[in-house]
């Protein structure tokens, strides 16, 4: 393991995206995501790890679908690309409806690596939206997890559980719905009828107490991971010459 | 009858506009000013009274080893650690690319422990290769100039004070080629500073560790003197020891930041312009007209005293005599009005040349301290560019119209205006200029320029409104998403009227330099001395007091913070440091 700032795994992180063929927006917000997980140790650089290959087969050139809208509703196909790739603007286009309603729902059907779809809530939580992400893994047993953001804070409420008693269905678990409220106070608390057994709970001051001590000590990094993002971030880069050296200024 | 009283209006100070202001020739003609950080800093210094001490001095007789600084601040305690290392002639370069270096040093929040030292040591002297520890500040490195050390330590060993001539051409013994802060190479975040009293102002830890690197380059000359010839050995004369300061190479490195930092640079210029704006509000007495000449003739002195090689730097520094002259002459003449100074500005920019109007504007900020020096707080921002994605796009079209009218008015179409192209060079990251079509690389083009970028979106947002004239920027965006990133700078930067520095980088006339002087100046840099148009010397904290006055605990602070355009010790014939000594 190696310790690194989070700048440093911030920029790192975009020119590895840039470098895997994402526009600079694209790079800067999936930059963002990542080192916004890894900062409350949330594991972003693990879901990054698990997920790289995928990114980097990915088209770059394929674009969520809206399949359905209206004012305060959408649906987005993320045409199976990770959230790094394709939340974004979804997210963008359900804060705008929010701001216009009052209330959004969105769902992104067929997305890659949600966990890391946090870090572009909290900073829309930032631009003071309230949120919540729901979505479902398929494991035996499945697990649910919501994430939820008061407007204006940076940290969020988590909460993973195992659940038992469910329906039978058949709908694959690759997607994710989110909530926005302008007004209105989301933050998950548990409440059920039915057994669930909770495997996380991650409260705000928690996280806020993480994410300063990441700020002081810096953040642990697997050094093999962090070669891989610098291989990646080294395409950005253009050959040295002569001549190409002559275009930073005569040497002195 | 009803007595109608009469309220005295409100005045507020008017800014210059973003059109004359951001023009990049005129930033690249900026001076330090009393909100330069190397300034802001002295006086923060000064103010809350911050010792610095040595710890420890371990070199040998050459000057290698290690020292260490104590800094005490009324909030906290940091040490600068420094290394000095022999260094071949053929490895001293003041390139990026450089591998070892005379000196390395940084600064380190708290306490150096044996072991953090031993990491220190470890690390430091590699740089950028290095695994920094996240306990450090900033760090950085400095190559000697040569001739002026070699010079000052035969001088010195020998009884003797070195000339002080030598210093009209490079004022320092140490020129640095890089100071890194914000987490680069595991270092602390700045985002860790936001809440520390002593650092949270930009660059302030970096200016701090240049200021440290002064104090020991004395101690350095004058241990290697003793060292040579122990009997004869004299210490350098305090007047020299303060018109030493610390140089600084800068080449194109610096120019990404200019870019990458709307918000950041739209504070720094919005405070200058806001102390120059509430400078010229102010109804001049006497007194100001008199510390106005006063500080005209100084830096008129301070212009006669800068050697520079730049031919192109050396006529403007000639321009700037000449009309200082006539600045001068104006200011005895003309009679006292409450609008002098807008007088003075506006014959200002009808009759100077943009360095001497910067400089005037500089020099009249330095009059009101009391109004001025407040501004000195905001000169930091929460960075963060957003999107507003329920803008109408028509509007968002009307916004690029209105604050983007300069980019849309360049032909991309002549190959002039498309010559240049940015990029990074694998040899450390180095950004470099190559020309469009001539050279390699074009296809890992950075997106530095703003111009072609917000001409481009301009053109896709009208083509689509065509189809869809009640569309929503997120519509647009989601249909073409690679517009994001320079749409939500647009939208951000619109509420801001100085972020965007206007001009068209990939024009074949683009003087990069003009870039590296915007930046500079605000870091409180000196002596401009071009050595290309990608590459400039200068100096910082030259004049600045020495931390033997800070450590006294200056009662007047007044006269601590006045050290802007330092003149030489000694009068125009040339006389030496060392009849200085002897008076």
């Amino acid at each position: 393991m190696m310790n690194v700032s989070f700048n440093e795994l911030q920029g790192l992180s975009r020119k590895a995206f840039i470098g895997i063929g994402f526009s600079d927006g694209h790079a800067d917000d999936a930059a963002d995501m990542v080192a916004w997980m890894e900062s409350f140790d949330l594991h972003g650089l693990e879901a990054l790890n698990a997920g790289l290959q995928h990114l980097m087969e990915e088209d770059p050139d394929t674009l969520p679908q809206i399949l359905y809208q209206d004012g305060d509703l959408a649906v987005i196909d993320g045409q199976d690309l990770s959230v790094l790739r394709s939340s974004n603007l979804a997210l963008e286009l359900a804060f705008a409806k929010a701001r216009a309603r009052g209330l959004s729902v969105i769902k992104i059907r067929r997305c890659r690596q949600r966990q890391l779809i946090m870090g572009y809530l909290a900073r829309l939580a930032g631009r003071g939206m309230n949120i919540t992400a729901f979505w479902r893994n398929a494991q035996i047993p499945l697990t649910e997890q919501v994430v939820g953001f008061r407007a204006n804070s940076s940290a969020p409420s988590i909460r993973v559980y195992s659940v038992e008693e469910v329906p039978e269905e058949n709908e694959p678990n690759s997607g994710i719905t989110i909530v926005m409220a302008n007004h209105v106070d989301l933050l998950p608390t548990m409440r059920s009828d039915f057994r669930y057994d909770l495997l996380a709970k991650h409260e705000e001051s928690d996280l806020m107490a993480v994410r300063d001590r990441a700020m002081v000590n810096g953040i642990e990094v697997e050094v093999s991971l962090w070669e891989r993002l610098k291989v990646l971030a080294h395409m950005t880069l253009v050959a040295s010459s002569a001549v190409s050296s002559r275009g930073a200024g005569e040497e002195d | 009858m009803i007595e109608l009283i009469t309220q005295p209006a409100q005045l507020t100070p008017v800014l210059r506009p973003p059109a004359l202001v951001m023009d990049l020739e005129r930033l690249g003609s900026l001076n330090a000013s009393r909100l330069s950080f190397a300034r802001s800093l002295i006086r923060q210094m000064g103010r809350q009274r911050w010792h610095i001490s040595c710890d420890r001095f371990e070199l040998d007789a050459l000057g290698h080893g290690q020292a260490i600084y104590r800094i005490q601040t009324p909030y906290g305690r940091y040490h600068a650690v420094i290394f000095s290392q022999r260094l071949d002639d053929s490895q001293r370069s003041d390139r990026v690319i450089a591998n070892a270096w005379d000196v390395t040093f940084g600064l380190v929040e708290g306490d150096v422990e044996d072991a953090l030292m031993t990491s220190l040591a470890e690390n430091i002297p590699l740089q950028e290769a290095g695994r920094q520890h996240p306990r450090l500040l900033v760090i950085s490195r400095a190559n000697k100039s040569v001739r002026n050390f070699d010079v000052f330590v035969d001088a010195l060993s020998k009884g003797s004070q070195p000339p002080v001539s030598l210093l009209k051409e490079a004022g320092y013994l140490y020129r640095t080629t890089a100071v890194y802060g914000n987490g680069k190479f595991g270092i602390a975040d700045f985002g860790r500073l936001k809440e520390n009293a002593d650092f949270r102002r930009p660059f302030s830890a970096q200016m701090t560790a240049v200021y440290v690197l002064r104090q020991f380059s004395i101690a350095q000359v004058e241990h290697i003197a003793r060292h040579r010839h122990a009997h004869s050995a004299v210490g350098l004369h305090i007047d020299l020891q303060r018109y030493l300061g610390i140089g600084n190479s800068t080449g194109l490195g610096m120019a990404p930041f200019l870019i990458n930092h709307p918000q950041l640079i739209n504070q720094w210029i919005h405070a200058r312009e806001q102390a120059l704006a509430l400078a010229k509000m102010q109804i001049p007495s006497e007194e100001d007209r008199s510390q106005l000449l006063l500080l005209c003739r100084r830096a008129y002195h301070y212009f006669v005293e800068t050697v520079v090689t730049d031919t192109h730097q050396t006529s403007r520094n000639a321009a700037v005599i000449e009309e200082l002259s006539g600045v001068i002459a104006w200011l005895e003449q003309i009679a006292i009005e409450p609008d002098l100074w807008q007088q003075l500005t506006d014959w200002g920019e009808a009759a100077l040349s943009l360095e001497s109007q910067e400089l005037l504007n500089a020099l009249l900020i330095e009059l009101y301290p009391a109004q001025v020096d407040v501004l000195e707080d905001a000169m930091g921002v929460d960075e963060k560019l957003d999107l507003t994605p329920d803008m109408p796009l028509v509007q968002l079209k009307q916004v690029i119209e209105t604050h983007l009218d300069w980019a849309l008015s360049e032909d991309f179409d002549d190959p002039v205006s498309c010559h240049w192209f940015w990029y990074r060079s694998v040899e450390k990251e180095e950004p470099r200029l190559g020309v469009r079509g001539a050279e390699d690389g074009v296809e890992k083009e950075l997106s530095l320029a703003i111009a072609p970028r917000a001409q481009r979106t301009y053109r896709a947002i009208s083509d689509y409104l065509e189809e869809h004239p009640r569309a929503l920027t997120i519509e647009f965006l989601m249909a073409q998403p690679k517009f994001m990133d320079i749409i939500r700078r647009i939208q951000t930067m619109a509420a801001t009227p100085y972020g965007e520095i206007r001009a068209n980088l990939w024009h074949r006339d683009m003087k990069p330099i003009h870039l590296l002087r915007t930046k500079l100046s605000f870091l409180g840099a000196n002596r401009f001395d071009p050595r290309s148009d990608r590459w400039v010397r200068v100096t910082f904290f030259q004049g600045a007091p020495l931390i033997d006055e800070l450590n006294e605990e200056p009662a007047d602070l007044s006269a601590f913070d006045d050290w802007s355009f330092p003149l030489m010790p000694s009068d125009s014939s040339g006389e030496s440091a060392a009849q200085l000594a002897t008076k």
